[in-house]
């Protein structure tokens, strides 16, 4: 039996190389849960978190009254549920394409184009899609103006937000999200294709009877982890984005915890709100995970 | 049954020529095996013939019917990968039945040709595994399974044993000859194995550098290399071949290696002194005397003992050789042996520059 010392003395290369990770880990995500407590507690900057008396759960009593907050959960719920629908299968889909397409130099070209929105910034990103919907001098409009129809303030209209803001994540992140996939079609052998040419088939039944089934434990995985994420909507593009007069549709539990927490200075209950989220995020992958390695035997551990 | 033709069949990829235009004609219901070193051209000859290649320039027939410009589909062609190409989320039965899925054959069809097929080849116990599931053996067999299954016109093998070990190889070797022999469909086999060509073909096709180097049966190749690296490439161990050059006297004609002198067939057309190359296959040389033939001196290295057999390696005049001799249970008497006996009859005679042989009769002297 190797002790950890042993091992440490042994390998201490490998430990010094893992040691900004677990520095980053403690630091930024260990030491920060010391705080969750304030979720229990009535607290006061002044007296600090240790020092702030306990409350119990009232303030998740008061979260559960709160309608803003019920609305929110509603919201990120819906909103992730249109991003499972539409925003995962797009990059699957990409990806599929891409592998269809025989020059490559075109396949390079149209692989960098759709790659090149996930390194833009979400400012830039919210710059783009506010510029595009702008009533006055957006594309949509104009191209609306065209078409015989009047002009729409899109970012005001609660209705609208949604859409805007799944299609805008699936512009920014299909293309980079395909890479993943497309390193799994690539390690499919390649003599499975050729065998199913001689038997006859088509380019389309390969993709559905090879192609697909061969990364699907790509596809569960990457589905494990976007469910883990669920209630991790894109805070930074909502913010940019939303606005009073959407928050009816827009606003979700990280927007939420940010206008309580910050704007508001109520941070034990925004940590209160916070902590909700974590801990459903958390039954969410320890679900999916357990399922998934039940059904098809691919899991994330 | 059917049968293929080549004719002139070039394949470039870019500038580069990996077939240089071969002919080949293979009969119905025959098994040809193409053999040949890594690189040689006998693979993306078989895939030319399968469509999964494109044609540089020639035809390829089969039935006498061009089929450059057919599908791989529409070829009536199954295939036998290297790596079985099994799809690893479908069972056994589905691996089978794919192709018949894909032509969309009517299902009691499907499933009375795939349980015939399986029962041929002792795969019924396995139809609900998937192929991780399954020794290399049965994956072997599922693979041939799904070639079969099709009653296809002609079978192409890919090199379908070299992923198993020895034993299993000889095994399968055998059930892919027994199968040949039940079904008698067309086949071409490619493989880098000498004794899987020789144990399987009807007719083996030596391939070198996109060359076709020699056509024939097993033992045509055997007892009759063309030239030089057919002798050194069929056989286990191959030929011998030594440097020497031809003198002639009232004995007979002779090759000089070094000290030694090695006597030869009668061969037309040669001269005196000519630069030649001696090839004498380990188990045709003797180490007892034998009557009129001259005694070989030689220099014993190792002895391998194989069993009933041993290997004698050694050399003429720093040239190696190496020698098939019967232990009769003993190897120690082999290592005293310090001449050799060479059947002239059995030597083959080889020019220098081109390679080619010179006495190319089969066997026996040819007369002057």
């Amino acid at each position: 039996m190797i002790w950890l010392s042993d091992h440490v003395r042994n390998e201490w290369r490998l430990y010094l190389m893992l040691l900004p990770t677990i520095i980053w880990f403690i630091v930024f995500l260990y030491k920060p849960m010391y705080g969750l407590q304030i979720a229990f507690k009535d607290y006061s900057i002044f007296k600090g978190v240790a020092k702030s008396p306990w409350i119990g759960w009232e303030h998740f009593q008061s979260l559960f009254t709160n309608d803003q907050f019920l609305r929110a959960v509603s919201n990120t719920i819906k909103i992730s549920a249109l991003n499972l629908l539409f925003g995962f299968p797009a990059p699957i889909i990409l990806a599929l394409m891409f592998n269809e397409v025989l020059h490559a130099g075109y396949k390079r070209a149209a692989q960098t184009i759709v790659y090149l929105p996930h390194f833009i910034s979400s400012v830039i990103i919210a710059g783009i899609v506010i510029t595009a919907f702008s009533p006055s001098v957006g594309i949509v409009n104009t191209v609306l103006g065209w078409l015989g129809f009047d002009s729409v303030y899109f970012l005001t209209k609660p209705e609208w937000f949604r859409p805007i803001f799944v299609g805008t994540g699936i512009w920014q992140e299909a293309g980079f999200g395909s890479i993943v996939f497309l390193a799994a079609i690539a390690g499919v052998n390649p003599s499975l294709y050729e065998s199913a040419v001689v038997d006859g088939a088509s380019r389309w039944q390969m993709m559905w009877k090879i192609t697909l089934p061969s990364i699907l434990p790509t596809i569960i995985i990457m589905l494990i982890i976007r469910i883990g994420n669920i209630m991790e909507v894109s805070f930074e593009l909502i913010i940019l984005l939303y606005q009073p007069a959407t928050y009816e549709t827009a606003d979700v539990v990280n927007t939420f915890v940010y206008r309580q927490g910050l704007q508001s200075g109520q941070y034990d209950f925004a940590a209160a709100a916070g902590l909700f989220n974590a801990v459903v995020a958390f039954v969410l992958v320890m679900v999916a995970n357990t399922l998934s390695r039940r059904y098809s035997r691919t899991s994330l551990w | 049954m059917s049968s293929v033709t080549l004719s002139d069949v070039e394949k470039y990829y870019g500038p580069l020529r990996v077939v240089h235009g071969i002919n080949l004609e293979i009969e119905s219901q025959e098994f040809v095996v193409l053999v040949g070193p890594s690189g040689c051209g006998k693979s993306t000859t078989l895939r030319m013939i399968a469509g999964l290649e494109e044609i540089s320039s020639g035809t390829v027939s089969v039935d006498e019917k061009i089929i450059n410009r057919v599908a791989p589909k529409d070829r009536d062609v199954a295939m036998v990968f290297q790596n079985y190409a099994l799809y690893p989320h479908l069972k056994v039965f589905e691996n089978i039945a794919f192709g018949l899925r894909i032509r969309k054959e009517p299902k009691d069809h499907i499933d009375k040709t795939v349980r015939e097929v399986s029962e041929i080849l002792g795969l019924t116990p396995y139809l609900d595994r998937r192929p991780a599931e399954l020794s290399g053996g049965q994956r072997q067999r599922v693979a041939m399974g799904r070639a079969i299954v099709r009653h296809p016109k002609v079978f192409l093998f890919d090199e379908p044993l070299s992923n198993l070990d020895a034993q299993l190889r000889t095994q399968m070797r055998a059930e892919i000859k027994r199968l040949h022999k039940r079904l008698g469909v067309t086949s071409v086999y490619v493989t880098h194995d000498q004794v899987e060509a020789m144990t399987l073909a009807d007719r083996i096709v030596v391939m070198n550098d996109g060359n076709i180097e020699q056509v024939g049966t097993p033992m045509e190749l055997f007892m009759n290399p063309a030239n030089r690296f057919v002798a050194g490439f069929i056989g286990s161990p191959p030929m011998n071949q030594f440097e020497g050059t031809l003198t002639a006297n009232a004995d007979g004609l002779f090759a000089n290696v070094g000290n030694a002198s090695i006597a030869l067939p009668e061969i037309n057309n040669v001269q005196h002194g000519q630069a030649v190359v001696v090839g004498i296959r380990p188990e045709h040389i003797s180490i007892h005397p034998v009557d009129n033939l001259p005694s070989i001196p030689i220099s014993l290295d190792l002895v391998e003992p194989l069993g009933s057999e041993a290997l004698l390696h050694a050399s003429i005049d720093n040239q190696p050789l190496i020698i098939k001799a019967e232990t009769h249970g003993d190897i120690e008497h082999l290592k005293a042996v310090t001449e050799l006996f060479a059947p002239t009859d059995l030597i083959k005679v080889f020019d220098k520059e081109t390679g080619a042989v010179i006495n190319s009769h089969p066997t026996g002297r040819i007369a002057s």
